[in-house]
């Protein structure tokens, strides 16, 4: 730990607390925080709202596998509302950790999250409010290592003149070696050279290619079990139990189904061991159960009905399959029947869900829905996306006339919400062009005559297009992004804030070739991610992309290798504990 | 059986709200391990009862909860939850109280201070007092009618000091300890 000597951060916190909304969200000090001293410090900022960010699984691992070190400490840190950014500017409060109270540049180490690439621009506040230099090339030896992880690093370009090293894929084993690279490192340079010989690991100024990091079993001493407690109500607020990471689906509109491969379940006893241990440490009354797709794990009958005997405890499942095992789940663990539920049929038509390889006929979501109904369910959400490939008008009507079908059922309460494709990087459809938000705004108008009976809910069209540039951009978007922060252009996932026509002059001031980023790519031509390596060849991803323009289906890789490369490039294999009826 | 207990919030857990301070407090007794009688209905809450509510920033010395269990629970309590609650929140007495206790009926009200920094202009009438560097004011305000405000007369902090329960209810004789 550097040795500079700073203010109190608390006296003055306590002198601006009574003047901002939510003070709770700021005080820290919640119950299961850990206060330790160590060689070592590290703070992970997750950089959204503190209401957001607790909510966030990945920092709670590391959270613990971090303090559970001899040699290092983790804190943590969020990027505070508005009203309080300018209580701290006017107060000289620099950005601080919630456990000590210690400006973030007085930390060895400081890890950000990026879990969805609006956040971008927050990242740079909170090294503003943090008074760390913007620019890895602007830190010297007093500045803490800038770390990242989370999705959005399967594609660094854009953010990387920002962050010093990237730990890209499963974060559990790289991080202990981080750390241990960094405390044995002489200066920062020094460091940084330990670090980019790390799997994982992308040092920008070190190294050319990285290979994702892959944990080959999730083990139980990485469950965390002492999930610290919010004051403040936050987006969910209950225990979290991950019982199975990755996704064999293969559905090929989906980036964390391709980029968390293989699959590896936990077994029924030991989620049912995490559980408890879980519930005992938080006195939370609710656990959800984590994963991409929790019908699809091969014990889920077991787990729910054992789960279910916890007394005083309720269970919630996000829910992502649109078919009956969904809805006999939700009947199980007796979610509120007035909450409704929840499924995704993706796109309207049987063709284009063959397109996308999701893997579930009419038939069963119609199925799904009438289970439902006899079960007694009045109200039901549905999930699409406008813009998926080679979606022609028919397709989008095909979504009007599915919610008609379902509405027809018995439903007095139906809402849809739909969004736009965004083509990810590391799917199939990385090749694919993203529709223009006027072309989207004309197919959502062929949708409106469902109105009359359903809620629908278009998301942005043109906060999708941002999404897609900063996704699929590469290292020129490193200006826009330092730009679009010095223009107040933050908290860009809330609505209050958003600001399409702002975005979009900046992307023509500088220049930025939205039809050449946004438009559709052959198998050779050149993306800015080439040079991750997430196990799954871009020949199969090709390969995958072709098949779904002839509506060819892939199975799902549990019932036999559909040949990605993940498993034979890591030694790895699915990990499936139960046998699927 | 019925538990009376008295809690102080202090430190930066004073900027809870009301609603966030019921909740942490639900958690910790659900931490506790204890067999609390729970609400019926689907969604089964804690059977809880709170004394008045308080606005956010007010530092708490005279909080309150109601508890039904089948249990039996002594002083030693205090020890158990406390060690499991966080820094700021803190019980320092548990009382067993009759079945029909209700707290609505047994408070009379509490007694609030402020505590300014400078001299202050305060309505006539009250009585003000100065410590060393800080001046200080107590009054009485009956249960049910508002508390002051963390902003209303330039004051530095406010407290709830104490509760004062109608003559009905007999505390020492109430209390296990
Ligand atoms: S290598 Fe085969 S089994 Fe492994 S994740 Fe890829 S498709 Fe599935």
């Amino acid at each position: 730990m550097n040795n500079k000597k700073h203010p109190s951060v608390l006296n003055k916190l306590v002198g601006v607390l009574d003047k901002v909304e939510k003070p709770s969200r700021y005080i820290g000090n919640e119950y299961n925080s850990v206060k330790k001293d160590a060689p070592l410090s590290v703070c992970l900022v997750f950089p959204d709202l503190y209401d957001v960010g607790m909510s966030h699984f990945g920092v709670k691992i590391l959270y613990d596998i971090v303090n559970d070190l001899d040699f290092a400490k983790c804190e943590r840190s969020y990027l505070p509302w508005p009203d309080m950014q300018r209580e701290m500017k006017d107060n000289s409060i620099p950005l601080y950790s919630y456990e000590s109270y210690t400006p973030l540049d007085h930390f060895d180490v400081v890890g950000f999250t990026l879990q969805y690439e609006m956040s971008y621009t927050n990242v740079l506040r909170a090294l503003n409010l943090a008074n760390i230099p913007l620019r890895s090339a602007d830190r010297g030896e007093d500045s803490p290592i800038v770390i990242a992880g989370g999705p959005c690093t399967f594609n660094p370009s854009p953010i990387e003149d920002f962050i010093d090293a990237f730990l890209i894929g499963d974060g559990e084993e790289g991080i202990v070696e981080m750390l241990e690279a960094i405390r044995s490192g002489k200066d920062r340079s020094d460091k940084l050279r330990k670090l980019s010989n790390i799997e994982g690991v992308y040092v920008p100024s070190h190294n050319n290619r990285v290979r994702k990091r892959v944990v080959h079993d999730l083990k139980r001493s990485w469950a965390p079990t002492r999930q610290i407690l919010p004051y403040t109500e936050i987006v969910h607020d209950r225990g979290v139990v991950e019982i199975m990471r990755g996704c064999t689906n293969g559905c090929r509109f989906c980036q964390a189904g391709m980029i968390y491969r293989p699959v590896r379940e936990r077994s029924n006893d030991e989620i049912l061991d995490i559980s408890f241990e879980t519930i005992k440490q938080t006195g939370y009354e609710e656990l959800s159960l984590l994963s991409l797709s929790s019908a699809d794990h091969s014990q889920i009958k077991d787990i729910v009905s054992s789960l279910r005997e916890i007394p005083y405890t309720s269970l919630s499942i996000p829910s992502t399959r649109a078919n009956s095992l969904t809805v006999e789940i939700a009947k199980a663990i007796g979610s509120v029947r007035k909450s409704g539920i929840t499924i995704a049929p993706e796109a309207g038509t049987q063709r284009l869900r063959n397109v996308i390889n999701k893997g579930i006929s009419e038939e069963d979501i119609i199925s799904a829905a009438k289970l439902a109904i006899e079960n007694g369910w009045r109200r039901i959400k549905l999930y699409f996306m406008i813009g998926l490939p080679t979606e022609t008008d028919d397709d989008v009507r095909g979504i009007g006339h599915l919610i008609d079908r379902i509405k027809r059922m018995g439903f007095y309460d139906l809402s849809a919400t739909i969004g736009v494709f965004v083509p990810k990087a590391h799917t199939p459809f990385q090749f694919e062009s993203q529709i223009m938000p006027d072309e989207a705004m004309r197919r959502f108008k062929l949708l409106n005559w469902t109105n009359k009976f359903a809620k629908l809910n278009f998301t942005d069209p043109h906060k999708a297009l941002i999404e897609g540039i900063l996704s699929r951009g590469g290292k020129e978007l490193s200006y826009v992004i330092e730009e679009a922060e010095k223009r107040d252009l933050i908290f860009a996932d809330w609505d209050e804030f958003f600001n399409a026509q702002r975005w979009m002059d900046l992307f023509k001031e500088y220049n930025v070739d939205i039809d050449h980023i946004m438009g559709k790519k052959s198998f050779k031509d050149e993306f800015p991610w080439d040079f991750v390596d997430s196990g799954i060849s871009k020949g199969f991803l090709w390969a995958e992309y072709q098949r779904s323009l002839r509506g060819d289906l892939t199975v799902d890789c549990r019932n036999g290798c559909t040949g990605c490369g993940v498993c034979p490039n890591f030694g790895v294999e699915n990990i499936i504990h139960g046998v699927r009826e | 059986m019925k538990y009376l207990f008295f809690y102080k919030r202090y430190g930066l857990l004073r900027f809870l709200s009301n609603h966030e301070t019921m909740r942490m407090i639900e958690r910790i007794l659900r931490r506790t391990g204890m067999n609390l009688k729970m609400t019926e209905g689907f969604h089964q809450r804690l059977k809880l009862s709170f004394g008045q509510a308080l606005p956010t920033g007010i530092i708490d010395r005279a909080g309150l909860f109601l508890i039904s269990t089948d249990e039996e629970i002594g002083q030693e309590f205090i020890g158990k939850i406390n060690s499991l609650s966080p820094h700021g929140f803190e019980v320092y007495r548990i009382c067993k109280v009759s079945e029909k206790f209700e707290l609505g009926r047994s408070v009379n009200g509490y007694v609030f201070s402020l505590i300014f920094l400078e001299e202050p202009n305060i309505p006539e009438g009250w009585k003000i007092e100065k410590y060393g560097k800080i001046w200080k004011t107590s009054f009485f305000v009956a249960f049910n009618s508002s508390s002051p405000r963390t902003n209303a007369y330039g004051q530095y902090l406010t407290l709830r000091e104490s509760v004062v329960f109608k003559e009905t209810f007999n505390d020492e004789s109430a209390c296990c300890g």
